[in-house]
This record gives C-alpha cells, sequence and structure tokens, in this order.
C-alpha cells in the first residue's frame, strides 16, 4: 500500500466523500509558491 | 508540513483512518475567500456541508497536529450535539496527547459536554478544577473559574 497522506484535491470530492465515509474533512490550504 | 509533519507516519496513519484529507492552494477561489484564508497554512476541519468547526494557522509538530485534529473533529461533534462522540476525542486527547497544546481545551470540552449530556453541573467544576490543579493561570482556567462555585 502506498504510504503518505491520501490527499484529495477536489472541494466537492471531498464533501462527497465526507457523506459517504462518515468522516470529517482536514482542509489545508498551503502556500503554492 | 511537507518536510516533518505529513512524512510522519503516526500522522498519515491517523489521517487516512480518521479524516478526509483535502489540500488546496491558498490563493485557489472561491473558496479562499469563501473561508477568508490570510496565512498559510490554515487547516480546518469541516464537516460533510462544508461547515467549519476548528481552525489553527501555523506550523505544528506531527503530535500537536493529531491531537487537533481530535479537538477539531470533537468540536464539530459537539456542534452537532453528539457528546458522547465529541467524549471520545477528548478523552483521546486527554489520555494519549497529554502533553500537547490541545489539552487544555479538551478537558474545558470535556466539563461541558458532560453538563450537557447529563444536566449535571459538576463536570464543570471538576473541569475547572482539573485546569486549576494542573494548567494555573492559563486560557482555559480562567473560562472555566466560574465554575469553581458550582455546589
Amino acid at each position: 500500500m502506498e504510504q503518505g497522506i491520501h490527499w484529495e484535491t477536489d472541494f466537492n470530492n471531498a464533501l462527497e466523500r465526507s457523506k459517504a465515509e462518515g468522516k470529517f474533512i482536514f482542509l489545508d490550504f498551503f502556500n503554492p509558491q | 508540513m511537507d518536510a516533518v509533519t505529513y512524512p510522519n507516519e503516526k500522522v498519515y496513519d491517523f489521517m487516512n483512518k480518521y479524516v478526509i484529507s483535502l489540500r488546496v492552494p491558498a490563493d485557489q477561489e472561491p473558496l479562499s475567500t469563501d473561508f477568508n484564508v490570510q496565512w498559510t497554512p490554515a487547516l480546518l476541519i469541516l464537516d460533510h456541508n462544508g461547515q467549519e468547526h476548528h481552525r489553527t494557522v501555523g506550523f505544528m509538530t506531527g503530535e500537536e497536529l493529531i491531537a487537533s485534529i481530535l479537538l477539531g473533529t470533537g468540536n464539530a461533534y459537539f456542534n452537532n450535539s453528539q457528546f458522547q462522540e465529541a467524549l471520545a476525542c477528548y478523552d483521546s486527547i486527554i489520555n494519549q496527547h497529554p502533553d500537547s497544546d490541545s489539552v487544555q481545551e479538551a478537558i474545558f470540552q470535556t466539563g461541558v459536554s458532560r453538563y450537557k449530556s447529563t444536566n449535571d453541573p459538576i463536570p464543570l467544576k471538576e473541569a475547572y478544577q482539573k485546569l486549576n490543579d494542573e494548567y494555573p493561570g492559563s486560557q482555559w482556567a480562567k473560562r472555566a473559574y466560574p465554575y469553581r462555585l458550582i455546589q
């Protein structure tokens, strides 16, 4: 199994997964530069 | 975060198990404006409706991040009146991350959650006593100060 965090990058996908999996969302706004 | 915190095995195991991890650039609109992002890293806990329940700004170690996520998810449950689920999160902070910066708020919230789920005010006084004994003069001991008078 691949190591590391399984990041979502799409907000709506994260909302859908949150509903389906019953988990809260951890949202990291990072510095893109 | 990328160099130290996220590569930590304890961190990614915890995050992959307990939350949906979402990462977006701080300048990505409309999210940046919607969540009023002014500095990075801005680390938020959201529910499935996109409602924010917890936020920190700035670097965190792995241990602090895990405790902070537990606090945020606990507060999200608390805000939804799911007090037993909230208490499980706060208990994890108190018992497994006792040296974290999140523990004082977890003690405070334990008292409030126990009160709201039972209508027994004694847990509020117990929270004050624990905060005053272990963290005298702290922000959360001060916030709990009125509870010392509960009989």
